[in-house]
């Protein structure tokens, strides 16, 4: 079942962390800037979970 | 028989494998091409998820396509120039995971090479199982099960793992040791009695009672070893993939808070070069070399021969402080001989070497079968009749062993101290002369043995013992490295200290029991330090469980090769030493790497941060004078690319290894890759960008 795999989930989730993100940047800023600022914000809390997990568990990597 | 008059115990297979003349070399062929498929193959991000630097690496990567393919998302215009530069940016992200992934698989490809190698002398084979009634069976050898009797003859395969009952053959076990000359099986031996499927009896024939069923057998279990499947991260690698991770977080939040500093200070903060600065910042280096240095350092112990369970094993070894080793087979010559005949107590030298002949007549140990034949030489022959006798086995509790007659006349030979108990609880009298002989023989360095008839001492055999060349040498070279050596042996604490003297070792322990290893491990291990020890009989067992490495050899006892965490195929008990050493340059690889992975970040920072913000007041960084803020960029990414094919022969090989103190060895690494890792990109990246320049790829 593709749905049970992360790697289905995690893009979505990272699209729907870019959208909620880019709410409150485009009050600040115009709207091509909102986009890369939002997905690179989504990106870098995505990988900073990942790499808290490497760091409280790396036995398991 | 003409084979079994080759010197069978005086082979002593020395280095690596693959260095061996007589050996044939495993199938590294179409390695390369392997390893490159391989490499394409772990792009998969289920692969590279368990690599935090890769893995971050294979995001960016990911990022950097899409900017390529759509460049808008990341607020790129579609028609800007960028898309060319960013495609040429995608192409060497998807390099640098490519060649770090090659690194891996050229080291797993190597394991995998050696158990196909093993895996041909798997070959089934036809048994001849003994039957109950006496007859035999043709059957095919994966029918075999534990506790099965086959005949093994001459040109046969040995079917499966086992143990001879009868008989004595030459076995040419070159299928698993890569070394040719034929061993020496024999039934009753602790350590000649033990055979491997998969190798051949080159004469006579063997009954072997079979200790393994089907697919649990040695080779089995190496095949499951060398080729990773049991691979875990050892603790030293755990340690530095957090560090990797802490230091990739680390970046990762200062890259991530450069876009709102850039807009503030109005320098444009293109997403691709952000992701270049990330990959150029993380230590890629050692994050593509870290699993391969690992594996690498057990296909390297592999390559001497000596299979381990774990890399945990072998890294275990790079910290080893103390070493115990035994005396015979280790320091000394496996074999003592008789040397001389000394007879105390008014006894003739004919009547000693005639007692001492009647106590050896079923005394098959090599010390036993040369003190017959020195009493031979002598011209001397038996007087006792051996009909209705029985022989009386050496234990490490009585120290003695001997021949009981018919007559009820009981013939011992054994440790001085043990004959004269045995003496005096019969009777009898401590000689004079005997004390004098014992101290004579001890102070030589060698191992007196007394020998009585019934109640009385005949006197002392002379078995000399012989110091392995170069031990000296070697003893040296651990002192040098912080290793303690220790001695155990069951001989008198003269010719222990004498022994323990000539061959240089730090301490010994005389008249050691079984028991004594352990407590030995114990007492080391309670001060905080690491125990290496060898063993091959089931007595080692235990101690082989206890210390941190124990190396049983292969010609060993199924007990004793269970109990540790290597087995030297070749047994030769002195190759701790040699695997001491392959654990230390395995520490000192990683060590090493790691310090070149990290002292190279300096010279990207120059070449990437004038690009970023140039225009801000920070060209006066760009000390390279790279020709343009793309070309620094690229320059710095494709070194950081180049630089990990350029690295994976040294990760294979591991660093060159001197037998140094801890502090000498840091600081020639500070030196040498720390140093390195400082100038090397410098001169590099510059290099690069020339030759960017005059192809006009930017």
């Amino acid at each position: 079942m593709f749905l049970t795999k992360p790697f289905f989930w995690i893009p979505l989730l990272l699209a729907g962390g870019a959208v909620a993100a880019s709410a409150p940047l485009r009050l600040f800023n115009p709207p091509l800037q909102t986009g890369a600022l939002s997905v690179l914000l989504s990106v870098t809390v995505a990988i900073s979970i990942y790499l808290f997990a490497v760091m409280v568990q790396p036995e398991k990597f | 028989m003409k084979s079994l008059q080759q010197p069978f115990f005086s082979r002593m297979p020395r280095g690596r494998r693959d260095q061996r003349g007589n050996n044939e070399r495993p199938q590294i062929q179409g390695l390369l091409g392997r390893a490159i498929v391989e490499s394409f193959r772990k792009l998969d991000p289920r692969i590279t998820v368990r690599n935090p630097v890769m893995f971050v690496v294979w995001c960016g990567t990911v990022v950097t396509l899409i900017a390529t393919v759509s460049p808008e998302l990341f607020g790129i215009s579609p028609d800007a120039p960028g898309r060319g530069f960013n495609a040429e940016l995608a192409a060497i992200l998807v390099a640098t995971l490519l060649f770090a992934n090659l690194a891996e698989a050229l080291a797993e490809g190597r394991g995998k090479a050696q158990a196909d190698a093993l895996r041909r002398t798997q070959a089934r084979t036809q048994a001849r199982r003994l039957l109950p009634d006496g007859g035999e069976a043709l059957v095919d050898s994966s029918s075999l099960r534990k506790g099965d009797q086959v005949l093994v003859g001459s040109g046969e395969l040995i079917p499966a793992d086992g143990e001879v009952v009868d008989g004595v053959a030459a076995v040419d076990e070159s299928a698993i040791t890569g070394e040719s000359a034929p061993v020496l099986k024999e039934a009753g031996s602790d350590v000649a009695s033990s055979v491997t499927g998969g190798t051949l009896v080159v004469s006579d024939q063997l009954t072997i009672r079979i200790t393994a069923d089907p697919g649990q057998g040695f080779i089995d279990r190496m095949i499951a070893l060398v080729e990773g499947a049991e691979r875990t991260r050892t603790p030293n690698e755990i340690a530095l993939t957090v560090l990797l991770a802490v230091l990739t977080q680390v970046f990762l939040i200062a890259v991530a808070t450069l876009p709102p500093v850039a807009a503030y200070i109005g320098g444009p903060t293109p997403v691709v070069i952000l992701v270049a600065l990330l990959v150029a910042l993380i230590p890629t280096t050692i994050g593509g070399l870290l699993s391969a240095i690992g594996i690498a350092g057990m296909d390297r112990v592999a390559q001497f021969n000596v299979i381990a369970t774990s890399g945990r094993a072998v890294e275990a070894c790079g910290d080893i402080n103390t070493l115990v080793l035994d005396k015979t087979g280790t320091i000394t010559l496996g074999n003592r001989l008789a040397e001389e005949f000394l007879p105390v107590g008014g006894h003739s030298e004919d009547d000693l070497a005639a007692v001492a002949l009647g106590a050896s007549g079923f005394d098959q140990t090599p010390e036993g079968k040369s003190i017959v034949r020195l009493a031979e030489k002598l011209g001397v022959s038996s007087r006792f009749e051996q009909a209705g006798a029985s022989g009386l086995d050496f234990s490490a509790r009585t120290r003695m062993s001997g021949t009981d007659l018919a007559d009820g006349t009981e013939l011992r030979k054994g440790a001085v101290d043990a004959i004269k108990g045995f003496v005096r609880s019969r009777g009898g009298q401590v000689p004079d002369g005997l004390d004098q002989a014992f101290e004579q023989v001890s102070r030589l360095g060698g191992t007196p043995l007394a020998v009585s008839q019934g109640a009385e001492i005949y006197g002392v055999i002379y078995l000399k013992d012989i110091i392995k060349p170069g031990m000296r040498e070697r003893f040296d070279q651990l002192r040098r490295m912080g290793i303690r050596s220790v001695m155990l042996t069951g001989d008198n604490p003269i010719t222990a200290g004498v022994i323990a003297r000539e061959a240089g070792v730090d301490d010994f322990i005389a008249e050691a029991t079984p028991e004594d290893k352990i407590a030995v491990i114990q007492a080391e291990q309670r001060l905080g330090k690491l125990v290496a020890m060898t063993g091959d009989g089931t007595n080692d067992a235990p101690a082989l469980a206890q210390a941190n490495v124990g190396v049983a050899m292969n010609s060993g006892t199924q007990a004793a090769k269970e109990a540790a965490n290597m087995v030297d195929l070749d047994s030769d008990p002195t190759k701790l030493i040699d695997i001491v050493t392959i654990g230390k340059q395995l520490l000192i690889t990683r060590g090493a790497l790691t310090t070149f992975s990290i002292a190279n970040d300096v010279a990207k920072y120059f070449a990437i941060l004038p690009a970023l913000f140039g225009g801000v007041g920070l060209g006066a960084l760009n000390l390279m004078h790279l020709q343009s803020p793309h070309s620094a960029i690229l320059s710095a990414m494709v070194f950081n690319a180049l630089i990990i094919p350029a690295l994976v022969p040294l990760a294979l090989k591991g660093v060159k290894f001197r037998p140094d103190s801890a502090e000498q060895l840091l600081k020639r690494n500070l030196l040498v890759y720390g140093l390195g890792g400082l100038v090397v990109p410098f001169v590099g990246i510059k290099a690069i960008d020339l030759v960017i320049n005059s192809l006009h790829l930017v």
